[in-house]
């Protein structure tokens, strides 16, 4: 990974006068590692170091200081300074120090607290901030995952409410995810897809698609114009197979001649992903690396498809802060015998007896995790007023709807059909 | 440094299933209508009697099953108790149960079961590079009983333990009186790898062969490779050992039966008290991990297991004379899970200073148990090392953990 270039100049007015000398310890990995990876990041991430660095820039040292003290203080109660700590990157071993310390809540805690005086301090700076704009998430319970009409909103303990669709379509498209994307042949306008890519605030990565199946990509590669690919993430789990099995073949083979985990993954952020990315990914500095981060966060990602959407939502959410977002979730295989999941090569590798679906498993997989993405959305104050989520289970024709009053169909219990449903959600993110 | 400052963010409605967010009417509902199925299920149970045999020892032995990660929304709750049938419908009628047994140390695999073992809060390397720092229950019961090394053991799954989990760093304990450690799975995950290697992945796919992959892996060149301590042997398996453990792989493979690699400890956990009916043995179970790959049912199916392995090893005491009316035994999840909604993506990880996280529970089964009943004081994970000691007839040592005086014989 290079190191970065595109720097603002304000930034890089503030690095030539010191400022990451006023930084903690325990800061300068995070802040090191973003300053170094500034080309791999999305616009959110940017503004988010931009807000604290030139925060503390603003500041007079007596002022960084007091900012800092806090964090100081419990640096000197956990001893950091006389740990292995690695100031230049976010390492295992940095995380595994200050999670066993017992001072580890203070430390998060007095680190929040200096990010939520930079974000007041940015927002009294841009008072002419505009309103934050309507979001959308939008996710799918394929038909092939049995869901039960009784049970399968239980979760979502009635923060929503179910919407009964009528998923016949007069389009002769059997995909009601690409139907409601792709507006109608006469009106392509009337899609969310055109809907979330002429939105005039739209910027790179503010809308995501993230599907475990290839279907959604193959569909999206058919459609896309030339000014796609700058906005639109678009993420298949299958897709990024080649990505997943050379990824897991190098972590495999390093683990046979490497002990420590840190020097695994240094290698693993080192590794040149390019060939095995798919070309939608390929095109993305930013979302090439965002695979790799995703990969090797763990969380299953790398494992089975339907995790991997679900982490990558999260992340997305976390990262980019999307206007729109679609997921789709997907079919897993059962585990083969005495394989399990323990093992990060392909298991048709490993035992050769063919995959057999799982649906009742992977429709679990899928309910608990679309709650998820919903939940995770909800960390972020983007997503706590002006969103709309929308869960559909194709398999009972049946969607769970969290909206605000304002949305056309927030107190419509249905049927609806698939093109009523469009026209509210895209004139939602128009 | 970002997921810190997340963490800190303001956090999303809870609308999952933490317990900690249930009222506390609902909660004692609940403790009550299974308090109600334990008294009119209850059964007299045979009193413990001391082994005249035993000389200083109490006679007593203990075993002790920790299951991993565990949420109360998913094991004893109203919505949980479907995943734990045995637990709640066969073993809690005969049990002292603590519900509210808490982890407050490092809620990672090795921290929180040396801590159980130790009576302290552990704050060693999370992947087992440093052993534990007092003494563990095995050390305090072979030093103190001058008890022999097969009399000890630790069988386990999870991958996040080492050796050094028998035997602790203290001054004057650690390894010449710790537990001899095996852990089942790696010979199962060695037997994949060789096979792949060898180009012998079709013999994976056939139970006949699998066997002899399974012991071709135990066999190999130095078994420490696969992690294991026995015996302090260095190069190769003790003759006694290997054949107990063939036995029990010849049981896991032509069962028939699941092949997770929870099912794999268990045989040989069972072949392991056939044959040296240790004193002490710890047991951890780890297929309820696999939630950290985000699959929630094969998580769920893990607890189900778990659940059906414990209460088969209870049936194993129950028969097995060298174990019956002198054991008990204690099984509890090394603490919960992280709760929905949170910053470390819920169920997956186990990391959050969450009520979640944090809350567990803990049942005692057989002769130390008077009478079944169940203790809503809450206790503590520490507080089962001074307790078991005791059960053993091992001198106090000064721990964190206090004994928990219902149990006693």
């Amino acid at each position: 990974m290079q190191s970065a270039a595109s720097l603002p100049s304000t930034l890089q007015d503030a690095l030539s006068h010191g400022l990451l000398k006023r930084i903690p310890l325990t800061f300068l990995p995070f802040v090191n590692q973003q300053l170094h990876q500034w080309d791999y990041l999305f616009p959110n991430e940017r503004r988010s170091v931009e807000r604290l660095l030139l925060y503390v820039a603003s500041l007079t040292p007596g002022q960084s200081s007091e900012l800092f003290h806090d964090v100081v203080r419990i640096e000197d109660k956990m001893g950091v300074r006389s740990w292995q700590f690695s100031t230049s990157e976010q390492t295992i071993s940095n995380s595994a120090e200050l999670a066993r310390s017992p001072y580890f809540q203070e430390w998060r805690r007095a680190v929040q607290a200096v990010f939520d005086r930079a974000d007041q301090y940015a927002l009294q700076m841009q008072s002419h901030l505009v309103r934050s704009p309507n979001r959308l998430v939008l996710l799918i319970i394929p038909r092939a995952l049995p869901v039960d009409q009784t049970t399968v909103w239980r979760r979502w303990q009635g923060i929503g409410k179910p919407l009964t669709l009528d998923l016949r379509n007069d389009a002769q498209q059997p995909d009601p995810l690409a139907f409601l994307l792709d507006g109608t042949p006469a009106q392509p306008a009337s899609g969310l897809l055109h809907a979330a890519l002429v939105n005039p605030t739209a910027s790179a990565a503010d809308t995501w698609f993230i599907d475990a199946t290839p279907g959604l990509a193959d569909h999206l590669a058919a459609q896309s114009s030339p000014s796609a690919p700058s906005q639109t993430v678009l993420l298949s789990y299958q897709r990024l197979d080649r990505y997943r099995q050379a990824f897991s073949h190098e972590m495999n083979t390093m683990r046979k001649d490497l002990s420590d985990a840190d020097a695994v993954y240094d290698r693993l952020r080192k590794v040149d992903v390019t060939p095995w990315c798919p070309p939608e990914v390929a095109a993305d500095p930013a979302v090439r690396e965002f695979v790799r981060s995703l990969y090797l966060s763990g969380n299953g990602a790398v494992i089975f498809g339907n995790s991997f959407v679900e982490w990558a939502a999260s992340e997305a959410f976390r990262r980019a802060r999307p206007r729109f977002l679609a997921a789709r979730f997907g079919m897993r295989s059962k585990p083969k015998p005495f394989t399990g999941v323990a093992v990060f090569d392909n298991p048709d590798q490993i035992n050769p007896l063919p995959a057999v679906d799982d649906p009742p498993g992977s429709s679990v997989d899928a309910q608990m995790l679309a709650l998820y993405i919903w939940l995770a959305a909800q960390r972020f104050d983007e997503y706590r007023k002006s969103t709309v989520c929308i869960c559909i289970a194709e398999s009972i024709a049946e969607a769970y709807v969290i909206a605000p009053p304002e949305f056309a169909l927030a107190g419509q219990s249905g049927p609806v059909a698939l093109a009523p449903l469009r026209d509210a959600l895209q004139s939602w993110i128009a | 440094m970002e997921k810190s400052r997340t963490a800190g963010a303001p956090t999303a409605p809870q609308i999952g299933e933490d317990p900690s967010h249930q009222s506390e009417s609902s909660r004692r509902a609940f403790l009550q209508a299974a308090a109600l199925l334990a008294a009119g299920t209850m059964m007299p149970l045979a009193r413990a009697h001391e082994d005249a045999s035993s000389n200083t020892r109490s006679g007593q032995k203990v075993i002790l099953v920790v299951i991993g990660g565990v949420r109360r929304a998913e094991s004893f709750s109203q919505e949980g108790i479907q995943n734990i049938p045995h637990l709640f419908g066969d073993l809690l009628p005969h049990a002292l149960f603590y519900p509210y047994a808490r982890n407050e140390g490092v809620t990672a695999h090795f921290n929180a079961i040396s801590s159980i073992l130790t009576g302290n809060w552990q704050r060693v390397d999370d992947w087992g590079k440093l052993a534990p720092t007092t003494p563990t229950l095995f050390e305090q019961f072979r030093k103190q009983h001058r008890v022999g090394p097969s009399d000890t053991w630790v069988v386990a799954s999870n991958k996040a333990l080492t050796s050094l989990i028998g035997a602790s760093s203290a001054s004057g304990y650690g390894p010449p009186y710790g537990a001899n450690v095996v852990f089942p799975k790696q010979l199962m995950l060695t037997a994949v790898v060789d096979a792949l290697r060898r180009g012998r992945t079709a013999n994976m796919a056939d139970r006949n062969k699998v066997e002899a992959e399974l012991e071709s892996a135990m066999e190999g060149s130095n078994y420490e490779g696969l992690g294991w301590n026995v015996f302090d042997a260095a190069a190769s398996l003790d003759p006694r050992v290997q054949a107990s453990l063939k036995a029990a792989i010849a049981n896991f493979v032509r069962g028939g039966g699941p092949t997770s690699g929870d099912e794999l400890t268990f045989f040989m956990t069972r072949e392991i008290m056939r044959k040296f009916a240790p004193s002490v043995l710890t047991v951890a179970f780890s297929d309820v991990e696999v939630a950290h790959f985000g699959t929630y049912s094969m998580h769920i199916a893990g607890i189900r297991t778990a659940d059906r392995l414990a209460y088969q090893i209870w049936q194993e005491v129950q028969s097995n004379p060298a174990y019956r009316n002198k054991t008990t035994m204690v099984i509890l999840p090394e603490f919960g899970r992280d709760p929905d909604g949170s910053s470390t993506n819920g169920f997956f990880n186990h990391r959050a200073n969450e009520e979640s996280t944090r809350d567990a529970w803990m049942m005692a089964l057989g002769s130390a148990v008077e009478q079944p009943q169940i203790i809503e004081r809450p206790v503590l994970h520490i507080d089962l090392c001074p307790t078991l000691a005791g059960l053993l007839g091992c001198s106090p040592l000064e721990t964190q953990g206090t004994v928990l005086k219902e149990l006693r014989v």
